[in-house]
């Protein structure tokens, strides 16, 4: 009969491998639990949970029961974007089988509700574990989506079992393509954007099936290590807006769409403070230049790189504030886009 | 452009949409032959609605419930304006699985509704882009009816 965590529980004297009760977990389990590294650190008895309401209790080193798989906590994901302050998140933890060995990220149910502020507007945003699991269902086998399935726990929580994605950030990949802003847009940039339209593909995918990504930025597509192809990850966010429900998509792939096309974001303050944009080009700013949403960043990214073709730009635009026609949909978008990159 | 006098008019609280239902009615009063539906057309509830424990049946009881007031409001509009209420009909209706616009465009497609009118709240690019606009997806879809925007 397995220890099954509820509760933390501690047992005394000094603590290593050597004072696991290792009768508590079947036996098909104990040659990978044993040999795991995290059985030489942890303090205390490892606990199985079959119940992953609490998960904030539950800790490295201790065992996910779910689909009839043992899945040993070895790590939990952190927000990838805002740098080495974010915490870790403890309903993402990172799992280790220990039947088959093979690595997950493991998604555990946490429902929460906040609003995001952009500019003057107001956006209410949800966590839905019920919308990733209807993601993954519609997009296996998919390349442009992160693979993985959803699986009930014993308190019927929709756990989510996903696939480690081969590969990094698109924004870290980015930063390594090309000498200089010219070299990356005469060599690079053509290659990057075929590729960003198969991901707008993926998204017009959930949208001709009334799904969502609801969390489209830069660090939410990987670059597979092998081939090079974008693969979105992240699906558990949704968005309440029944007269536009794809706006958030919309606006999450222009934003991606100007990070690809100039390599970084600029904010005014930045280009002021670069020496190669300096006073001279923050003098042409206008308010129109900026996002249309947020006016935080430049989408006239023409007045910064000149060589930038109109009709490249002329999509960008389409998100600033100086725009007069926005995309309805991601369609659109895609076959303008498709038809620039002809060009290109 | 036949069915001209069959009229859809999408309402909701706003002072706008009482403005919509005033217009119809200067237009409207002396036609014979006309006939006015007034339309109310409410969204799904959000996401987390069930997880909440909400039930749809009891989220419908209150949108229609909050409807009736400025239906009720709409038609004494048009009455006081000489519009016999046997020309009048009325229509709530939840939107499932579609925008709030594509729903009245559905029920113009059905109805036949040759003129179709609704207020204009006048909303910046930005909250066109996020939120959306009905007087401005009705404007850009019209084109086997006449709609009136009326701001």
């Amino acid at each position: 009969m397995p220890w099954l965590g509820t509760a933390a529980t501690s047992l005394p004297g000094s603590w290593g491998s050597a004072m696991i009760d290792w009768s508590y977990f079947p036996f098909k389990i104990l040659p990978r639990l044993q040999a795991h590294p995290a059985m030489q650190s942890i303090r205390r008895q490892p606990r199985i949970w079959r119940d992953t309401s609490e998960f904030s209790s539950i800790d490295y080193g201790d065992i996910l029961h779910v689909d009839n798989r043992y899945l040993l906590v070895v790590g939990y994901t952190r927000e990838g974007r805002f740098g080495i302050d974010d915490q870790p998140k403890q309903w993402v933890p990172k799992s280790y089988d220990l039947e088959t060995g093979e690595s997950n990220i493991v998604k555990l149910v946490f429902h929460e509700t906040y609003s995001i502020r952009l500019g003057d507007l107001q956006v209410k945003c949800y966590r839905s574990p019920e919308k990733e699991a209807r993601v993954l269902e519609l997009v296996r086998g998919n390349p442009a989506f992160m693979q993985g399935y959803s699986t009930l726990d014993d308190a019927d929580n929709l756990v989510r079992i996903l696939d480690i994605v081969p590969g990094k950030r698109l924004d870290k990949y980015l930063q390594n393509l090309g000498e200089d802003h010219l070299d990356y847009f005469e060599n690079h940039l053509p290659y990057v954007l075929e590729r960003f339209l198969v991901s707008m593909q993926g998204i017009m995918l959930l949208h001709s099936n009334g799904l969502k990504h609801g969390d489209i930025r830069r660090d939410h597509i990987f670059v597979n290590r092998d081939d090079g192809s974008f693969i979105w990850i992240d699906f558990d966010y949704d968005f309440y807006l029944p007269e536009r429900p794809y706006a958030m998509d919309l606006f999450g792939l222009g934003n991606v769409l100007l990070y690809i096309v100039g390599r970084q974001n600029f904010r005014p303050q930045e280009i002021l403070d670069n020496p190669d944009f300096g006073q001279k080009v923050f003098n042409t700013l206008r308010v129109e230049d900026m996002s249309l949403l947020a006016q935080d960043r430049v989408f006239n990214l023409k007045k910064l790189y000149p060589y930038i073709p109109d009709r490249l730009n002329n999509i960008l635009l389409h998100f600033s504030a100086g725009t007069s026609v926005v995309y309805d949909t991601v369609a659109e978008f895609h076959d303008e886009l498709a038809a620039c990159i002809l060009s290109l | 452009m036949k069915n001209w006098n069959r009229f859809l008019i999408a309402v909701d609280k706003s002072e706008t949409s009482l403005r919509a239902v005033r217009y119809v009615a200067y237009m409207v009063a002396g036609l014979a032959d006309a006939h006015i539906c007034l339309l109310h057309v409410y969204p799904e509830p959000p996401p987390d609605f069930y997880i909440q424990g909400g039930k749809l049946d009891r989220y419908q009881m209150l949108r229609e419930e909050r409807a009736e007031h400025f239906l009720l409001e709409s038609l004494n509009i048009l009455e006081a304006a000489g519009i016999s209420g046997r020309k009048i009909s009325q229509r709530v209706c939840m939107a499932e699985g579609k925008t709030i616009s594509q729903m009245v465009l559905e029920i113009q497609r059905e109805g036949q509704y040759g003129t179709v009118a609704t207020g204009k709240r006048g909303v910046s690019k930005a909250e066109e882009f996020l939120f959306g606009s009905i007087s401005n997806a009705l404007a850009r879809h019209s084109r086997d009816f006449t709609a009136w925007i009326v701001g």
